[in-house]
């Protein structure tokens, strides 16, 4: 028995000396050196951006030269694609952030992303994240880094200039009868936008409405007789590969094809659209609104 | 093969690999997206002014990530040896009582339930999992212990069910999860290993370690059961007892890696066999042994997860299904002629 008391002894203690070593601010003593941040009256100089959406957002608030590092999938503007890769911002790689020796990191807020902050907020790093899951939150979001980036200035033009957009292009569908939109992110098997997505405010802006109700899931899966009650006018894919649209257009024709009855196989509207156009809610929010627009307006007959 | 085991030769071996493991820490320390150099790393420590990002990357990333690594693979063989040895079941493995559906279920509802509360700075999923693995073993236990004498059927019967029946649960709830929930959950039922906390190392480790040198008092006790309950009886030895010793401690070992890490499979079912077809059957040797290569299997599987996809990362439990699978079969192939206990 006497062994057993010994190793109860010994684990206790080395809780107790644990507790005492590194417990005592919540985490370890190799401590942030630079997580209580000396009051520093500079803005911070090496940005990090850590998707793609943020890459176009800090771009277009004029962060070019102190943007030190961008996620592998920000290809706009082309100023960002020779710029240091941090990682996808489905997979961010902290070691490769870290060597950027980044003063301000920008995230977004979904599990991952916020993981990436919480660990690097932990070493002592400065973040910022954002929720930009609607038109809204994209607005809070163009301010927040402005705010952070000491650009305010830039930041309330720019999200003028974003209303602008919206508004004009409003003004320009009022009074037209809502065209109803099946939103396609996925064929097989299908899966389709729901009502609490950005994809539905977008659809709305564009002067649509959604053909599903609201779901269980933002994005729920469905079959084939929710399609055909949901009489969808127009089918809208945006692309997941860039630059594939023609193929990925016959694709989706052959794949529609069976649907006779529902009235967007029958008139032929099904569109492809460049994805991340759509799917990045970012400063180039008005030209994705267009592209959607412009598969609502009504065809001329005989088309 | 029992006799020829003597104390030097224990401490010979078991010196041996651990400071193989050692080395093979180092030396996957040094390996990873970010090339980064010793020298820098030992030059000058980070401050705000001038901030080391090789220090940061080997101190803060590699070494925490590292040791994690060493500790849930030496629970993982560890647990799996006892287990394999109480069931008398070359198939069990440290999740064949349920701990890994009971865990996952503990995850899903707090992930789901959006708990947002942390406790020392850590997010409750960790406490989730462990309470979820330790609740079910403790039901799985119970279930079969009323089967009495059969009990070792009934415990694995029982460990099966339950495994189906929470993983059924794990499938409802994750179909009817919103995407964005989906991704943690998924990510951790895949094995989820990142750097942690020097406390949470430090207090983890000190349960895993504890346990397993608990495991080691009981390895001649253990010897003689794994042969059959009835004959150890018969030599006096508490049977009961021992068995629910070492059950209690391999489960807590292994509720413990699993809440640090995810679930993480192979590591707990080939190990022990690949050191038991080397090494023989003698759980003296065969549970130090078991957990320090354990560890070494399982720092270097992180380390190739980490850095073969790079800057990307792929689940640990790819890597060690991958390695070790075939690994295993070449050992199985050339070992089995002479090891009479496979029959």
């Amino acid at each position: 028995m006497g062994r057993w008391w010994l190793l109860l002894t010994a684990l206790t203690l080395w809780l107790a000396g644990g507790y005492a070593l590194l417990g005592k601010r919540g985490h370890s003593t190799f401590s942030s050196e630079h997580g209580e941040k000396v009051e520093c009256p500079l803005f911070p100089a090496r940005i990090v951006s850590m998707a793609p959406d943020l890459t176009e957002a800090l771009f277009a608030l004029g962060l070019d030269d102190r943007i030190v590092g961008v996620t592998l999938d920000s290809d706009y503007p082309p100023a960002a694609v020779p710029k240091p890769k941090v990682g996808t911002f489905w997979q961010p790689n902290i070691e490769a952030v870290i060597a950027t020796r980044p003063d301000l990191v920008v995230t977004l807020t979904f599990a991952q992303q916020k993981d990436l902050a919480r660990r690097l907020q932990r070493i002592g790093y400065e973040c910022l994240s954002v929720e930009i899951e609607s038109v809204e939150g994209l607005f809070h979001a163009i301010t927040a880094i402005g705010a952070a980036a000491g650009v305010e200035g830039r930041a309330q033009e720019l999200s003028e200039n974003i209303e602008a957009a919206i508004h004009r292009l409003q003004t320009a569908t009022a009074g037209r009868p809502r065209t109803k939109v099946l939103w396609v992110v996925q064929r097989e098997p299908l899966r389709v936008a729901g009502r609490e997505t950005f994809i539905n405010e977008m659809i709305e802006l564009a002067g649509g409405e959604n053909a599903i109700g609201p779901t269980l899931h933002k994005y729920p899966p469905i079959g084939a007789e929710q399609v055909i009650a949901a009489g969808p006018e127009v089918i809208i894919e945006p692309t997941m590969i860039p630059g594939n649209l023609d193929a990925q257009h016959r694709q989706a024709v052959s794949y529609w094809r069976k649907y006779t009855n529902v009235p967007a196989v029958a008139s032929g509207r099904i569109y492809v659209i460049d994805g991340d156009l759509v799917s990045r809610l970012g400063p180039r929010l008005c030209a994705g609104l267009e592209e959607i627009a412009r598969c609502l307006r009504p065809q001329p007959p005989g088309e | 093969m029992p006799g020829t085991l003597s104390p030097g030769r224990l401490l010979f071996r078991t010196g041996v690999v651990a400071t193989l493991l050692v080395l093979v820490m180092l030396a996957c320390s040094l390996v990873g997206p970010q090339t980064i150099s010793l020298k820098s790393v030992a030059s000058v420590s980070t401050s705000a002014a001038a901030p080391n990002p090789d220090y940061e990357i080997f101190f803060r990333i590699r070494v925490p990530r590292i040791i994690l690594a060493a500790l849930v693979g030496a629970a993982l063989a560890g647990a799996g040896v006892v287990f394999q040895a109480l069931l008398r079941n070359p198939l069990a493995d440290p999740y064949i009582l349920g701990i890994s559906s009971g865990a996952g279920l503990g995850v899903i509802v707090a992930i789901l339930s959006g708990l947002t509360w942390t406790l020392w700075g850590r997010s409750p999923i960790a406490l989730f999992a462990f309470l979820g693995a330790l609740g079910t073993v403790w039901l799985v236990w119970g279930i079969g212990r009323s089967a009495g004498k059969y009990h070792v059927t009934g415990l694995l019967l029982a460990g099966v069910v339950v495994n189906a029946f929470l993983s059924a649960l794990i499938m409802f709830l994750t179909s009817v999860a919103q995407s964005q929930h989906l991704y943690a959950t998924i990510f951790w039922l895949m094995g989820n290993m990142t750097e942690e906390d020097f406390l949470v190392l430090w207090v983890g480790g000190g349960g895993i370690v504890a346990g397993l040198v608990g495991l080691f008092f009981l390895g001649p006790q253990l010897n003689i059961i794994s042969v059959g309950s009835q004959d150890a009886r018969s030599v006096g030895v508490p049977v009961e007892r021992i068995e629910l010793a070492a059950f209690a401690l391999a489960a807590f070992i292994t509720a413990v890696a699993v809440s640090l890490s995810g679930l993480i499979g192979f590591v707990g079912l080939i190990i022990p066999h690949a050191v038991r077809i080397v090494f023989g059957p003698d759980h003296r040797q065969l549970l130090p042994l078991s957990s320090l290569l354990g560890a070494m299997f399982l720092v270097v599987a992180d380390t190739i997860a980490r850095t073969i996809v790079a800057p990307a990362q792929l689940p640990v439990g790819v890597i060690t299904a991958i390695m070790g699978g075939p690994f295993f079969l070449i050992l199985l192939i050339r070992y089995s002629r002479k090891v009479y206990w496979l029959a």
